[in-house]
């Protein structure tokens, strides 16, 4: 048990080192110019030279990206809620949900960003759209899935609203809602990322989108390739958490 | 007549598509008693379980809860409890929170609650595992949380409906035995539904032995209260005349439900 567990790290992180080498050796061995590809020892450079300017930008693009999460979670939960009140409120709302789910966030973003003042607002607006949907759809699925059995009893015991509530609907629907959280976090970094690049928004609180798009047009694919780097650390990291935090929330369910 | 905890007077049920669930049926659970409902699928057993549940309620007929009707006493007076074929427990929470989940849904404090709790779980012999979640406990275990559950609100009535259907016999023996014990040492009345023949001559002090079509009781079947039900009664000549006794009267009952099922159709 031991040692699979030990293969299931190790292999991948081989296959990782393995990869990079042959990067490397084949940016040595063509002499790629690094504004073509960059070697994994240029973009390493680009990073330690613009580390502190891209790590700036990335904390002004996890602000987003945590503002956007927080939004996407308490309003899909407060819609989810309704939703569950009233098969009529449910036949009501549901085909917009859908209509907010299948339209494309990117395509009204600029309006957002027109429409609300205030850049940061806009972007976690955008962003917020992107990442609700699971939250929503999760949560109301997981306030139905509760075992009926279960129900039965409450209602012998003639528990009320709030009692069924909080002690049964609830609980019953978190495992649900922790997976929903789970895509919704991934989301958020993505939303938060698509609308900087909307936005394109410089100065002090840009995001690493915009570093993106600024290196791209200088030319600058190291760096480039670093702020990717950057971004992709962020997303594990992030889904590390919410895994962690799923697990513990869940640690005695079978 | 004072000891009687539920009695029920011709009492009817018919569906609203017309199907008669329940011809008249007498029944009286008294005090103390262990009366087991068993019979062919159809019989009735589930619509009778209902009705006492009040989960809905006769078309003719009265029932009676110590001695006054159902309507009189309201859902608050009769001190009722329930154990299902499955555990039911909440996943979520641990062993005592289960078992406190009836008293919290009646508003007794948390301190009394989990006082009560734990003096359950001891009378099933799980009093050291009330911090343990129902994934850690194997089916057998589940179960008796779930009996613990129902004897934290200390009834006047046990209701099981095939509780212990789902488990292997080794484990479904312990909790007859159990069972036994709660009801023949520690005065438990219970009204228990099962298909297994030999559950109910091995618990019961009155088996009904109903039929179907309509559901009604075909026989009833009496066994002296005072023989010790444990692991030398299951393998004794008196067990196994009870037993054969019963797989008479049943085969019987299956056989006037299968000619009411032909004459009706």
């Amino acid at each position: 048990m031991r040692s699979a567990q030990a293969i299931s790290i190790l292999a991948p992180v081989l296959l990782g080192i393995v990869v990079l080498a042959l990067w490397q050796g084949a940016c040595r061995l063509w002499h790629i110019p690094p504004y073509l590809m960059p070697s994994p020892s240029d973009i390493a450079a680009a990073l330690w030279h613009d580390g502190p300017a891209l790590l700036h930008a990335l904390l002004s693009t996890l602000e987003v990206t945590f503002a956007a999460l927080a939004a996407a979670v308490i309003g899909g939960v407060l819609v989810a809620f309704l939703l569950v009140q009233s098969p009529l409120i449910e036949r009501c709302l549901m085909p917009y949900v859908v209509i907010m789910q299948v339209t494309p966030i990117v395509a009204i973003a600029p309006l957002i960003i027109i429409l609300v003042k205030t850049t940061p607002v806009a972007l976690t607006l955008c962003a917020a759209l992107i990442a609700i949907f699971p939250v929503i759809s999760n949560t109301l699925q997981g306030l139905r899935s509760v075992d009926p059995d279960l129900a039965a009893y409450f209602r012998m015991y003639k528990a009320s609203r709030l009692q069924t509530l909080f002690r049964l609907r609830v609980p019953s629907a978190l495992p649900m809602f922790m997976a929903g959280l789970r895509i919704a976090t991934g989301l958020s970094l993505v939303g938060a990322v698509v609308a900087e690049f909307v936005a394109g928004t410089g100065g002090n609180s840009a995001g690493l989108a915009y570093e993106i798009l600024q290196s791209g047009f200088q030319m600058d694919i190291p760096r480039m390739f670093a702020a990717l780097f950057l971004i992709t650390v962020a997303g594990l990291a992030l889904y590390g958490a919410t895994a962690g935090l799923q697990r513990a929330v869940l640690r005695h369910r079978a | 007549m004072s000891d009687t905890v539920l009695s029920l007077d011709a009492v009817e049920k018919v569906f609203p598509n017309g199907v008669r669930g329940l011809a008249p049926v007498d029944l009286t659970v008294r005090a103390g008693e262990f009366v087991s409902l068993i019979g062919p699928s159809g019989c009735g057993k589930s619509t009778l379980l209902k009705l006492i549940a009040n989960l809905h309620g006769p078309s003719a007929g009265s029932l009676r809860w110590w001695g006054s009707d159902f309507r009189g006493v309201g859902q608050k007076g009769r001190r009722l409890a329930f154990v299902f074929q499955d555990a039911t427990l909440m996943p979520w929470a641990n062993v005592g929170r289960n078992v406190r989940l009836p008293l919290d849904l009646m508003g007794v404090d948390r301190a009394s609650g989990d006082a009560r709790a734990r003096t359950a779980l001891a009378r099933v012999g799980l009093g050291h595992a009330a911090e343990r979640y129902p994934a850690q406990l194997s089916g057998g275990m589940r179960m008796r949380v779930s009996i613990a559950r129902a004897l934290v609100t200390e009834p006047d009535l046990l209701l099981m409906d095939e509780p212990f259907g789902a488990l292997d016999e080794f484990t479904r023996n312990r909790l007859d035995e159990e069972m036994a014990r709660l009801c023949y040492q520690d005065g438990l009345t219970t009204l228990f539904v099962t298909h297994a023949l030999h559950e109910a001559a091995f618990l019961s002090s009155n088996v009904m032995v109903m039929a179907a079509h309509p559901g009604r009781i075909h026989a009833r079947y009496a066994i002296d209260r005072t023989i010790v039900r444990d692991e030398a009664f299951r393998l004794s000549e008196r067990f196994a005349e009870i037993s054969r006794e019963l797989a008479v009267l049943l085969e019987a009952a299956s056989h006037e439900s299968h000619l009411a099922a032909e004459m009706q159709t």
